[in-house]
C-alpha cells in the first residue's frame, strides 16, 4: 500500500490503440471520452469483462482554438444525418460513406471547393474533416420556427432577512456592474430582475424613466404580472437605469426583517416574465422556501441522521420539475445559486435546474463576513459565470455507430426523444454522461464512432452547431477491453449511476453496486489470468489499478458517504456534482490533490503562457504523508488548504507567510502575501497555476497543524481509517475476500 | 322673514311653523312636519366657545343646555326644556347671573359651535383613487390638477396616491432613489385582511420594514410612526415626491385592442382604498377621492365587459332587467359604502367620461359618506378643474370648507318623535325615546353619521307627532327640536354644533289657519322632492308620481278655498301659492323623467338633490329665468314658453347647466357684428350682462355648473326648451285619470295652466 500508485504528474488517460491517421485527429477525451478505449465487440463480451460501458462529455467546454466555418452547406448523411467527420471513408471524390450508418452519400460540389485559391481539392483538406471538433455557423433551415432568440437573462434575488444578513447582495450587484459590459449580449440582449422574499419585488426599468420603479406584487399564491412590459428590458437602451438599480439594491432592502421566501411564486413571475423569449433566469437563494407556492418543509433533523441511511435524498415535491419542464418547453434555463446555512432543500428545489439544463453552484453557510473566503469564491464563480460563453435554445443529439445504443442520460436537461437532449441554455462547465449497450454485433467494424452535435444560438444570435465526433477499436478481446479501460472515465459513470441510485433505491444499495462493480471486475479480470499469477496478491490490470482507491475514496465523499456529520443539502449538492461536473474536476473532487510544497521544484510544467512553474510530485492522500516539517497544498477543486506543520522551518514561514515562525501564523489566512524572495514566488506561481487550471474559483484557507480546522484538511486522508469507515488498506483486504470467494 | 331668519340663525327650514298638536291632526296636513338642516352652515357670527356643553344629567335626554331652558341664576340651576330634570350649573358657571349670562343661554345663540380643545384629532386623510385609462390629455390635465391641490392641502394633512388600470397600484410616498408601489390583480376582491397583509402593515409587519429605502439615518425609538406611513405620507414631507410620481405616471400600460374598451378595475381599487383606511386609520377624518374616465370593466364592481359592442346599460335595459352586471356591482359598492361609512371615511367620486362610468352603481360611496359626486366629459375641462379647485376652497379664517366624521343627533320634546332623515348619510342605529317607529327615509334611529360635511350640506328630517289628541298642551306650550352636529373640522379640531328650535303648537282643529300660515312651501316642496327621490330610487317611476299627485291634490283639498264642484273657485292662499308650480316642475325634471337621461345622470342630478341645501334644490326643481332686453334692468320672469322673445338674452340656471340663450333677433345682430361697433355699445353691454351673471355663478358653485350659450333655433336651445312651460304648444293632451286622483296621471308636455286646471278640478270635485 505504500507504493505510490499516482504517476507524478496526475493519473494518465489510457492510448486509444487507433492507426494513426485517426489517432492525430480523434477528439479530446476532456470533451469525449467512454469508459472503455476498445469497444466489446459484442455485448456478451461486455457482460464479460463486468466494466460499465458508457461516454462522458463535456460538449461546450472552452477551447483555445475552435475550427469555426460558414458554409451555405453542411454535408450530413441523407440516411442518419451524421455530420461529415474526419473518420468517414471516402469512396471516391465524389462519395462518401457515413461512418455511423454506412449509407454512401453524394459529396456537393462545393465541398471540394476552395474559396481561397478558387479551385477543387482534396476533401481532407476540408476542416470538417481534419478535426473531429468543428463548430459550423448554420444556415436559415436550422432556426427552431422562430428566429434566434435574443439573450435575455433575468435576475431573481432573494432579499430576505436572512439574504440581506449574509451581505451577498453588495458582492453580487457590485460584481453585476463590474461585468455589465462584459455579459454575452449584443444590441438586442435583455435583462430584469425580480427581487422577493414573502412577497415578489419587480423592476421597471424603462429607460425614459427618471428612476427605476419598484412593483410590489403581494399576492404569491396568485402570482401575476404588474405590468406588461419593461420589466424585461434592452441592456443597451437601459443600461443607466440598470446600472442606477444595481447602485441602490443593497440599500433598498438593508433592513428587511421578512424571513419568509417565496421562490416558487418569483420562479412562476420569472416564468411568465421570460417564457415568450426564452432565456437565462438567475436565482440566488439563501434560505429555505416557505411560503406559497412550492413551499418546503424543513426535512432535515439532525438528531435523525443515522451512520446507517439516508432519507429525503429525492424531491418532496414535483412543484420544482414541473416549472422546469414548462421552462424547458419555452427554452428557458434557471440557475441556482445556494447560499444557504441552514437546510434549504436544495434536493427539491434544484429540480428547477436539473430539468431546465441550468447549473447549480453552492456556498453553504455564506457569509461576506465570516466567511471571506468563501465570498472571494463567489464573487470569482459569479464573475465566470457572468461571462462566460452561452448558448440559447440549444438541443444536443448523440449518434453513435449502428450497433450501440444509448440508453441513460445524466446531466442537467430534458430527454426530448430518444437521442436528442432539451438544452434550454448551455454553458461551457456543463458535464453530460451516457450508459450504453451493445445491440447488435460489431463483427463488422474495426471501429465505432460517437458524434455529438450541439445547435444552439450565440449570444449574438447567430445559430450554430458544435460537433465532436470520437472514433475508438473495437475488440474481441478481453484482454484488449481491460487494457484500454479508463478507470477515471469509469468513476465518473459510476458516481452518475451511484447518485441515481441514492434516490431510487438506497445510499447503502448505491455504496452496495460501486462495491460490486470493482469486486466484480477484479473477479472477471482475475478470470482473465492464470491461476499461477492469481495467489497472494489482487489480480488487477494496469489500467484499472486505481479503481480500488477511488471507490474507496468514492464511499467517503460528501454524497456517498456514511455518518452523521454531512448535512443533507451538502450530501445533495455533492451529488448533483456528480451528475454534472466534468470528469476531471469530478475526479479532484472525489480524489483531492495533495503536493508536498517543501519538495517543490522537483518537476516543473508549463504554463499557457509558456512560462515554466515548479511543480512537485502527487502524494496519496493519506495522514502518513503528512510529515510535521512539511508544507502541503491539498486542492480539492472548489477549495484548497495550505497546511502548514508544526515542524515547518522559520525561514518558510518568513519567505512565504510573512511571519517569525510557525506560532505567528495567524488562524483565518486566506491568501498568500506577495513577497519579494523566490520561495514566496515559487509557491504562489504554484498555487496560482493550480488554480487557474479550473473555470470556478476555490477557497483558500491556511491551515495550521493546531488548527480548529485541521479536520477539515485531514478528512480529506480517504485513505485513513476512520471510527466510520476502512482504510484504503483494509478496503483491499476487504475486497480481495470478496474476489476470492 | 321669520322663515328666513330661522334659517340664517339655525340652518333649519320646516315645512310647517307652527305644529299641530295631535298626531292626527298632524296627519291630516298632508305635508308631513319635517326640517331641512345645514349642519355647518357658514356662520361668520358665531362666538368661539372653547369648553365643552353643559349636558342635562338625565341619562336618557342628555340634551344640551339652551336658550329655551329655564334658568334659576340663584340657585345656579337650569331646566331642561326636553325633560324638565332640573340640573346643577358645573362649578365653573358659579359666576352666572342675569346680567352675566354665557352665551349658550342668550336667545340669539339658539345655534352654538363648541370647540373641544382637549380631544386631539389626527390631521385629515386624502387618498387619491386614480385611473389611468384615459386619454393622454386627460390623463395629464388630472395630473395637474392633482398637482395643484397639493400646495391648497393642510401640510399636516396625510395623502396617499392608488393608481388603477388593469390592476391596481397602490404607492409608497417618499421612497428615495427608486419609486416603489405594491400592485394588486384588478380582478380580484381582496378583504381587509388580505390588503393588510399584502402591503404589510398588519401587526406582522416588523417595524424596520418601514424603514426601507431610509439609507441609514440614525434608527431609533423617534422613528415609530403609524405603519400605514409608507403609503399615507403628511403633505409637507413628500410633495415634491409625489409631484414628480404623478409626473411620471403614465397612461396604463397594459394593451387595448380594437373593439375594447381598457380593463379598468374601479371596483378592486376602491376596495383597496377602503381596505387601507380601514386597517389604517378607522375612525379618522379620511376622503377617497376616485377620479374615473370611464366604466369598471372587470372584477368585482364591473358595470360592463371590455366588448365596446356591447353598450352600457341604459334606463330602458334596467326598466327590461336586460342587466348582466348591475345589481351585483351594485352590491359590491354598497358593501363598500357602508365600510367606508363605518370606519368614517368620505368616498368622493369624480368621473369625467362621454360615455357613462357606472355611477349609477357607486353612487352609494357618496351618498352614505357624504362624499361629493362630479360629472363632467372631460378632466381637461375647466368644468372638472375648476370644481375640484373648489373641493379646496377656504372660509373668511383660512379654514377649509370641509369637516368630517360628523353625527348628527336629534333630540326632541316628547311630543314630538323623529321618523328619519333623508341626505349623504347612514343611520346609526341608537334607538331612544325621541325615535318614532313609523319610518321615513332613514328611521329607527336618533343619530345619523355623515362622513364628510361641507357648508351647503343639508340633510332632510321627518317628525311625527305623537300627543294624542285628548292630551291638550298647556297654553303657550312649545316643542322644541335639538339638533347635535358633532364632527372633525378642517383644523383637526373637534367641534360640536348645536341648534335648538322651538315652534308653538297650534290645535288644527280649532286653529287650523294658524298653521296654514306657518306653511314653508320652499321647505315642503324639496322635502317632497327628496321624499319622491328616495321613492324612486326603490318604487316605479310612475308610482311615484301618481304619489306626488296624490299629495297635491289633497293638500289642494285641505287648504285651498273653493266651492264644492266649482273649480274657479278655487283660491290658495299666498303661501301655499307657489306650490303646485314647484310640484308641476319637480314632475318633469330630470330627477322623475328618467328616460332622456343615462342611469348615471340621473343618479348624479339626485344626488346633488339629496346634498344641498334648499335654495340650490329649488334651482333644481324649478329653474331659474332672467331676461335681458334694452327695455329695462334684468329681470326674474315666468319659467315658461311666452318668456322666450325675439328681441331677449335669456339665462336660465337649472344648477346644473347655465343656458344663455339669444333670441331670434338678438342672435341675429350679434350674428352680424353690431357689438363690434362703437355705435353700438350699449348692445354689447347688454350681450355681457348675462355672460358676467353667469360668470358669478360659475365662479361660486360646487360643482360648476355645464356653460351653454346658444340661440334661437341653436342646437342647444333644447337644454332651455325642455325645461320651460310648454304654455303655447299645440300639444295639449293630457291624460287625467277619471278613476278618481289616485290614478292622476299627466303627459309630460301639459302645460302649467292645464296642469293647473285639473288639479283645481280635482281638488275640489266631491267625489274625491
Ligand atoms: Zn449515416
Ligand atoms: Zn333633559
Amino acid at each position: 500500500q505504500e507504493k505510490q500508485l499516482i504517476p507524478a504528474d496526475g493519473i494518465e488517460n489510457p492510448k486509444i490503440k487507433l492507426h494513426n491517421d485517426f489517432k492525430k485527429v480523434n477528439c479530446s477525451p476532456d470533451i469525449l471520452r467512454c469508459t472503455l478505449t476498445s469497444i466489446p465487440q459484442t455485448s456478451s463480451l461486455l457482460n464479460k469483462s463486468r466494466l460499465p460501458l458508457g461516454i462522458l462529455i463535456h460538449p461546450f467546454k472552452d477551447l483555445s482554438q475552435l475550427p469555426v466555418i460558414q458554409s451555405n452547406v453542411i454535408v450530413r448523411c441523407r440516411s442518419c444525418r451524421t455530420y461529415i467527420n474526419p473518420f468517414v471513408y471516402f469512396v471516391d471524390q465524389r462519395r462518401w460513406k457515413c461512418n455511423l450508418c454506412y449509407r454512401v452519400n453524394e459529396l456537393p460540389e462545393e465541398f471540394n471547393f476552395d474559396p481561397v485559391t478558387k479551385t477543387y481539392g482534396e476533401p481532407q483538406r476540408r476542416p470538417e474533416i481534419k478535426s473531429a471538433t468543428i463548430e459550423f455557423i448554420a444556415p436559415s433551415e436550422y432556426m427552431v420556427i422562430r428566429p434566434p432568440q435574443p439573450a435575455v437573462y433575468l435576475y431573481l434575488l432573494d432579499v430576505s432577512f436572512n439574504a440581506i444578513e449574509t451581505g451577498y447582495l453588495n458582492t453580487f450587484c457590485q460584481t453585476l456592474l463590474d461585468e455589465l459590459d462584459k455579459i454575452p449580449s449584443d444590441s438586442r440582449t435583455q435583462i430584469g430582475f425580480l427581487c422577493y422574499d414573502c412577497a415578489l419585488y419587480f423592476f421597471n426599468l424603462e429607460e425614459n424613466l427618471s428612476q427605476p420603479q419598484m412593483l410590489i406584487v403581494s399576492d404569491v399564491d396568485d402570482v401575476f404580472l404588474p405590468c406588461p412590459d419593461n420589466l424585461l428590458v434592452n441592456l443597451q437602451e437601459s443600461k443607466e437605469m440598470v446600472s442606477d438599480l444595481l447602485n441602490q439594491l443593497p440599500t433598498l432592502f438593508e433592513s428587511n426583517r421578512e424571513t419568509g421566501s417565496a421562490l416558487g411564486a418569483a420562479l412562476q413571475a420569472a416564468y411568465k416574465l421570460i417564457h415568450s423569449t426564452g432565456g437565462r433566469i438567475t436565482v440566488v437563494q439563501t434560505v429555505l422556501p416557505t411560503i406559497g407556492p412550492g413551499g418546503l418543509e424543513n426535512r432535515e433533523d439532525p438528531n435523525q441522521r443515522t451512520t446507517k441511511n439516508v432519507t429525503n435524498l429525492g424531491p418532496s415535491t414535483d412543484f420544482y420539475k414541473k416549472l422546469a419542464l414548462d421552462c424547458s418547453a419555452q427554452q428557458v434555463a434557471v440557475d441556482l445559486f445556494m447560499l444557504n446555512g441552514q437546510y434549504a432543500d436544495i434536493s427539491s428545489i434544484s429540480c428547477i435546474s436539473k430539468y431546465s439544463g441550468g447549473c447549480i453552484h453552492y456556498f453553504p453557510s455564506f457569509h461576506c463576513v465570516k466567511n471571506p473566503s468563501l465570498t472571494e469564491k463567489f464573487e470569482t464563480d459569479l464573475r465566470r459565470y457572468l461571462t462566460r460563453k452561452i448558448g440559447f435554445e440549444a438541443v444536443m443529439r448523440i449518434r453513435c455507430t449502428k450497433g450501440l445504443s444509448i440508453h441513460t442520460f445524466h446531466g442537467n436537461f430534458f430527454v426530448r426523444s430518444t437521442d436528442l437532449l432539451s438544452l434550454p441554455n448551455i454553458n461551457p462547465d456543463a458535464g453530460f454522461g451516457m450508459q450504453m449497450s451493445i445491440e447488435d454485433a460489431l463483427t463488422e467494424n474495426s471501429v465505432v464512432c460517437f458524434q455529438a452535435a450541439l445547435l444552439y444560438t450565440s449570444s449574438k444570435g447567430e445559430r450554430r452547431i458544435r460537433v465532436h465526433t470520437m472514433c475508438l477499436p473495437v475488440t474481441n478481446q478481453l484482454s484488449e477491453i481491460y487494457a484500454g479501460a479508463d478507470q477515471q472515465a469509469i468513476i465518473g459513470l459510476l458516481a452518475k449511476m451511484g447518485a441515481d441510485r441514492s434516490v431510487t433505491a438506497s445510499l447503502p444499495d448505491a455504496r452496495e453496486a460501486m462495491l460490486n462493480a470493482s469486486v466484480d471486475s477484479l473477479s472477471a479480470f482475475g478470470g482473465t489470468l492464470p491461476s499461477s499469477q492469481r495467489i497472494g496478491s489482487l489480480p488487477i490490470c494496469y489500467s484499472l489499478r486505481l479503481l480500488p482507491m477511488l471507490i474507496s475514496a468514492m464511499c467517503k465523499f460528501t454524497a456517498f458517504r456514511f455518518g452523521t456529520t454531512t448535512k443533507l443539502d451538502d450530501r445533495v449538492f455533492a451529488m448533483q456534482q456528480c451528475k454534472s461536473l466534468p470528469i476531471q474536476y469530478l475526479i479532484q473532487s472525489i480524489y483531492p490533490h495533495l503536493y508536498p510544497i517543501h519538495k517543490l521544484g522537483e518537476t516543473t510544467v508549463m504554463t499557457k503562457n509558456n512560462t515554466e512553474v515548479p511543480h512537485t510530485t502527487r502524494l496519496h492522500l493519506s495522514s502518513a504523508n503528512i510529515d510535521r516539517q512539511g508544507v502541503y497544498v491539498l486542492d480539492a477543486y472548489d477549495r484548497m488548504y495550505f497546511y502548514v506543520g508544526s515542524a515547518v522551518g522559520d525561514q518558510f514561514c518568513q519567505d512565504v507567510l510573512d511571519v517569525p515562525n510557525f506560532m505567528s501564523i495567524p488562524e483565518g489566512m486566506i491568501d498568500l502575501p506577495e513577497l519579494e524572495n523566490p520561495t514566496s514566488e515559487n509557491v504562489r506561481a504554484f498555487v496560482n497555476y493550480l488554480l487557474d487550471n479550473r473555470p470556478n474559483g476555490s477557497t483558500f484557507y491556511v491551515v495550521r497543524e493546531d488548527s480548529k480546522i485541521r479536520m477539515e484538511f485531514f478528512q480529506y486522508m480517504v485513505e485513513d481509517r476512520t471510527e466510520s469507515s476502512m482504510s484504503y488498506y483494509e478496503f483491499l483486504q476487504h475486497l480481495q475476500k470478496q474476489v476470492k470467494s | 322673514e321669520f322663515i328666513q331668519q330661522n334659517e340664517d340663525r339655525d340652518g333649519t327650514r320646516f315645512s310647517w311653523n307652527v305644529w299641530p298638536s295631535s298626531r292626527i291632526e298632524a296627519t291630516r296636513m298632508v305635508i308631513p312636519l319635517g326640517c331641512l338642516l345645514t349642519p355647518i352652515k357658514e356662520r361668520a357670527d358665531l362666538p368661539p366657545i372653547q369648553y365643552d356643553p353643559v349636558l342635562c344629567t338625565r341619562p336618557a335626554c342628555r340634551a344640551i343646555l339652551n336658550p329655551f331652558c329655564q334658568v334659576d341664576y340663584r340657585a345656579k340651576i337650569w331646566a331642561c326644556n326636553f325633560c324638565f330634570q332640573r340640573n346643577p350649573f358645573p362649578p365653573q358657571y358659579a359666576a352666572i347671573s342675569e346680567q352675566h349670562q354665557p352665551a349658550e343661554i342668550i336667545p340669539q345663540f339658539s345655534t352654538l359651535e363648541y370647540t373641544i380643545t382637549r380631544a386631539q384629532c389626527h390631521p385629515p386623510v386624502f387618498l387619491i383613487v386614480l385611473d389611468t385609462c384615459m386619454e393622454e390629455e386627460d390623463l395629464q390635465a388630472v395630473k395637474e390638477s392633482l398637482q395643484m391641490s397639493l400646495s391648497l392641502l393642510p401640510q399636516n394633512a396625510l395623502i396617499g396616491l392608488i393608481t388603477y388600470g388593469k390592476m391596481v397600484q397602490v404607492h409608497e410616498l417618499g421612497c428615495e432613489g427608486c419609486s416603489k408601489s405594491y400592485v394588486f390583480r384588478g380582478t380580484k376582491d381582496l378583504n381587509a385582511k388580505q390588503i393588510q397583509d399584502m402591503l404589510g402593515i398588519g401587526k406582522g409587519a416588523a417595524p424596520a420594514q418601514q424603514q426601507r429605502g431610509g439609507g441609514g439615518g440614525p434608527q431609533g425609538p423617534q422613528q415609530h410612526q403609524l405603519p400605514s406611513n409608507r403609503f399615507l405620507q403628511p403633505v409637507h414631507k413628500c410633495d415634491m415626491n409625489l409631484t414628480d410620481l404623478l409626473g411620471e405616471l403614465q397612461r396604463d400600460p397594459w394593451p387595448v385592442t380594437q373593439g375594447k374598451r381598457s380593463l379598468r378595475a374601479t371596483g378592486v381599487a376602491l376596495s383597496i382604498a377602503v381596505g387601507l383606511l380601514e386597517c389604517t386609520f378607522p375612525n379618522t377624518g379620511a376622503r377617497i377621492m376616485l377620479f374615473c374616465g370611464g366604466p369598471c370593466t372587470q372584477g368585482p364592481g364591473m358595470v360592463v365587459d371590455d366588448e365596446l359592442k356591447h353598450p352600457i346599460r341604459s334606463h330602458h335595459d334596467i326598466e327590461k332587467d336586460n342587466v348582466k352586471y348591475m345589481k351585483k356591482a351594485m352590491k359590491h359598492y354598497e358593501a363598500l359604502a357602508n365600510r367606508s361609512a363605518n370606519n368614517g371615511h368620505i368616498v368622493d367620486i369624480y368621473s369625467c367620461a362621454l360615455d357613462q362610468t357606472g355611477l349609477h352603481e357607486m353612487k352609494f360611496c357618496p351618498r352614505y359618506t357624504g362624499g361629493h359626486m362630479v360629472m363632467g366629459d372631460s378632466f381637461n375641462s375647466s368644468m372638472f378643474k375648476q370644481t375640484f379647485q373648489r373641493v379646496f376652497s377656504k372660509d373668511g379664517k383660512q379654514e377649509f370648507k370641509m369637516g368630517f366624521g360628523a353625527t348628527v343627533e336629534v333630540k326632541t320634546s316628547k311630543e314630538l318623535k323623529v321618523s328619519g332623515a333623508i341626505g349623504p348619510c347612514v343611520s346609526l342605529g341608537v334607538k331612544g325615546a325621541s325615535v318614532s317607529d313609523t319610518e321615513m327615509g332613514l328611521g329607527g334611529t336618533s343619530q345619523w353619521k355623515l362622513c364628510g360635511l361641507y357648508p351647503n350640506l343639508t340633510l332632510a328630517f321627518f317628525f311625527e307627532v305623537v300627543n294624542q289628541h285628548n292630551a291638550p298642551i298647556p297654553q303657550g306650550g312649545r316643542g322644541y327640536i335639538q339638533f347635535i352636529t358633532q364632527y372633525q373640522h378642517s383644523s383637526g379640531q373637534r367641534r360640536i354644533r348645536v341648534s335648538t328650535v322651538a315652534r308653538n303648537w297650534a290645535d288644527a282643529s280649532a286653529n287650523i289657519q294658524h298653521i296654514s300660515a306657518g306653511f314653508d312651501q320652499e321647505a315642503s316642496a324639496v322635502l317632497m322632492a327628496r321624499l319622491a327621490v328616495f321613492r324612486a330610487e326603490t318604487d316605479d317611476g310612475p308610482d311615484v308620481l301618481r304619489w306626488l299627485d296624490r299629495m297635491l291634490i289633497r293638500l289642494c283639498q285641505k287648504f285651498g278655498e273653493y266651492h264644492k264642484d266649482d273649480p274657479n273657485s278655487f283660491r290658495f292662499s299666498e303661501n301655499f301659492s307657489l306650490y303646485p308650480q314647484f310640484m308641476f316642475h319637480l314632475r318633469r325634471s330630470q330627477f322623475l323623467q328618467v328616460f332622456n337621461n343615462s342611469p348615471d345622470e340621473t343618479s348624479y342630478y339626485r344626488h346633488m338633490l339629496n346634498i344641498e341645501d334648499l335654495t340650490q334644490s329649488l334651482i333644481m326643481i324649478q329653474p331659474i329665468l332672467y331676461a335681458y332686453s334694452f327695455s329695462g334692468t334684468p329681470e326674474p320672469v315666468l319659467l315658461d314658453t311666452s318668456s322666450i322673445q325675439p328681441d331677449r338674452i335669456l339665462l336660465m340656471d337649472t344648477f346644473f347647466q347655465i343656458v344663455i340663450y339669444h333670441g331670434a333677433t338678438i342672435h341675429e345682430w350679434r350674428k352680424q357684428g353690431y357689438q363690434e361697433q362703437p355705435e353700438y355699445e350699449n348692445f354689447k353691454q347688454l350681450l355681457h350682462a348675462p355672460v358676467d351673471d353667469a360668470q358669478e355663478i360659475l365662479q361660486t358653485r360646487f360643482p360648476m355648473p355645464r356653460y351653454i350659450d346658444t340661440e334661437h333655433e341653436g342646437s342647444q336651445a333644447r337644454f332651455l326648451l325642455s325645461r320651460v312651460n310648454p304654455s303655447q304648444t299645440h300639444n295639449t293632451a293630457f291624460g287625467w285619470g277619471q278613476d278618481g286622483a289616485a290614478a292622476a296621471v299627466l303627459t309630460d308636455d301639459v302645460s302649467l295652466q292645464v296642469f293647473m286646471e285639473h288639479l283645481k278640478k280635482l281638488a275640489v270635485s266631491s267625489s274625491s
